[in-house]
């Protein structure tokens, strides 16, 4: 019983790190740019969701809403900031780190805003549906109909993306600009907007991590909150399983970091909850350093 | 050179009060900890989002030797820089495999994952953290050398001695095969620089240097505890090295300046608008960050290379134009 608890605990969270993953995997596919702000445009939409909770009362409500703002918000981001850069900052000793340079910067800026807004302290968001767990035959798991509804929102959200990368022209078009930007452009595809589309779904993907990381927690969220730092690390490292390229690498990779960290937790040490990831990165970047899926060129950024 | 300004800084802290003495000890431990992330990112081309961590093992190496073998602070302060070091030599062979937004992730990982650890050891302290004492200054400077006034001359020598060797190893083959490496890691390979050793080696120095800065922020502070050493004080070094120019050592002391008086500032024109108390308080982030992504923008180079260029630029126009004449 123990064991399945820890597997489902395990895949709830890597859903949600699968979740950022993509996030992080879409920016990289279109920009080249892994986006440390990342996790700030998450708790940015979670502040949208929190308003519209406020005001309509209603978490259904709140989660299309995080996500038009987190889109509209990242979107914003890649058409100001991101071309600037690329005008400006993209020869001379500092081309390789002005982009994490810039989206760090950005975080703080983020932060900063919010704190100035919404204040320091903890707000909440309460869970729609009950987050105690399922019984079967007399025990309780920690499986709750809350954590199976985050996976069914994931794995509707992931077969919807799929749709749009597969099977239509946008799909394409967005696949085309990733892998040969030159190409595609000549082919009459406008390389920049798909690149801003491509912020903008990252930025929706984030929002439902961050609103689902928040509700799946104890539903407290603050501007300095662990929970959002331990999603940028968590989903970055997830993407970096998954080869940084791949959306499928990215779901795979959240899934094997949330299961691999649940059971470190719960048979190792319950204090290792911080250093996990980072002893688990390593591991991976040593044993298979271009992923699951993705080629070994890919590494050298 | 740096005699001198040893010499300047040893007036200047007798003239001052003890606040503006207490900031000068910060910007001389941020000058140190600036020129490890400059020598890391600017001339080897690693980004570290992990000095922070690296900062706080120096600082634990440190305060544990004080407080369990009672070690004169000199010592303390050279195994702050060895420990520091190995950490830094072993994350640095992992970061020679990586590059660019992998390295930063993997060194963000880190300074999020470790200052945790004080938890888990009882010997760190836990959330409290533990005591660091350097002791009061020797009678021989006198009845009223104060206390604030040790630090910034332990912190001040520090700094010049650091400065001196980074300087010194910059303009060395070392330096050199940074700076191949950074530019073209075919071509340094090609001329005979072992990259990856010599990646290893930049940033086990840096490490070193950064342990040392950890070292003597906790004596400005008097305790070591994993809340001195948050994530944010990792990213406020970045942005101090690039607002120092992040190629060029010359500039370290305006990151440094910087980043002491960005809060001063704030908490003046916060004043000033009569703004509340959410706001006041994180202005100086707001402007930290901002100005972070400002110069990234338009002086990717920082302020002195940028002057430099400019004064290139002008005396080529000057030669080109006399030659007109001709």
């Amino acid at each position: 019983m123990q064991l399945l608890n820890t597997l489902l605990i395990g895949i709830t969270a890597g859903s949600i790190y699968a979740l950022m993953a993509i996030a992080f995997v879409l920016v990289w596919r279109s920009t080249r740019v892994v986006n440390f702000a990342q996790a700030g445009m998450a708790l940015l939409s979670t502040y949208f969701g929190y308003e519209a909770v406020s005001r309509i009362g209603s978490f259904w409500v709140a989660l299309p809403v995080a996500m038009i703002g987190g889109a509209l918000f990242a979107a914003l981001v890649e058409l100001i900031l991101m071309r600037l850069l690329v005008k400006h900052a993209s020869s001379g000793p500092i081309a390789g780190v002005a982009p994490i340079i810039a989206t760090l910067g950005l975080l703080g800026v983020i932060r900063s805003v919010i704190s100035m807004i919404w204040g320091g302290q903890d707000l909440r968001i309460v869970a729609p549906i009950s987050n105690n767990g399922f019984t079967i035959n007399g025990s309780t798991l920690v499986f709750s109909p809350l954590k199976l509804l985050v996976l069914v929102v994931v794995a509707v959200l992931l077969i919807l993306l799929t749709i749009l990368f597969q099977k239509t022209n946008l799909g394409l078009a967005l696949r085309a600009s990733a892998h040969a930007p030159e190409i595609a452009r000549l082919s009459g595809v406008r390389v920049d907007s798909v690149r801003t589309l491509g912020w903008a779904l990252a930025g929706a993907a984030g929002a439902v991590a961050g609103l689902f990381q928040t509700v799946n927690g104890n539903g407290n969220f603050s501007p300095d909150s662990i929970e959002f730092s331990l999603l940028l690390v968590s989903g970055f490292i997830a993407a970096v399983i998954g080869g940084l390229d791949s959306l499928l690498g990215a779901v795979l990779g959240g899934l094997f970091l949330g299961i691999t960290i649940s059971f470190v937790l719960m048979y190792v040490s319950s204090g290792l909850f911080f250093i996990a990831p980072f002893i688990i990165l390593l591991i991976v970047l040593f044993i298979r350093p271009q992923g699951i899926i993705g080629v070994k060129a890919g590494r050298r950024a | 050179m740096f005699i001198l300004g040893g010499v300047v800084l040893y007036f200047l802290s007798g003239m001052v009060d003890e606040l503006r003495v207490y900031q000068g000890a910060t910007i001389a431990v941020y000058v140190i900890a600036i020129s490890s992330i400059i020598l890391l990112t600017g001339y080897s081309g690693q980004v570290s989002l992990g000095h922070g961590a690296l900062m706080a093992v120096g600082a634990y190496a440190a305060a544990v030797l004080r407080i369990e073998f009672n070690l004169p602070i000199i010592l303390c302060f050279v195994v702050a820089v060895l420990a520091a070091a190995i950490g830094g030599a072993l994350l640095g062979a992992a970061a020679a495999r990586l590059s660019g937004p992998y390295l930063a992730g993997t060194t963000l990982a880190l300074a999020i994952g470790l200052p945790s650890l004080a938890n888990q050891f009882a010997v760190l302290g836990g959330e409290q953290g533990l005591l660091f004492d350097v002791g009061f200054p020797p009678l021989a400077l006198g009845e009223d050398f104060t206390q604030y006034k040790w630090f910034f001359w332990i912190a001040a020598l520090a700094a010049l001695i650091s400065m001196w060797v980074v300087r010194n190893l910059l303009s060395s083959a070392y330096g050199r095969a940074w700076r191949a490496g950074r530019g073209n890691e075919v071509a340094a390979q090609l001329a005979g620089i072992n990259t990856a050793r010599s990646k290893v080696l930049a940033f086990t120095i840096s490490a070193g240097i950064a342990g040392l800065a950890g070292a003597l922020l906790a004596m400005t502070i008097g305790t070591v505890s994993p809340s001195a050493f948050p994530l944010a004080l990792s990213f406020s070094l970045l942005t101090g090295a690039v607002l120092s120019g992040i190629t060029t050592l010359g500039g370290v002391i305006i990151g440094a300046v910087v980043l002491v008086a960005i809060p001063e500032i704030a908490d003046v024109v916060a004043h000033r608008l009569g703004s509340s108390e959410s706001v006041t308080t994180n202005l100086p982030g707001l402007i930290v960050s901002g100005l972070l992504i400002l110069t990234v923008l338009f002086v990717p180079n920082g302020p002195v290379e940028q002057h430099r260029a400019r004064k290139a630029k002008h005396a080529a126009q000057h030669a080109s134009s006399k030659k007109d004449k001709h």
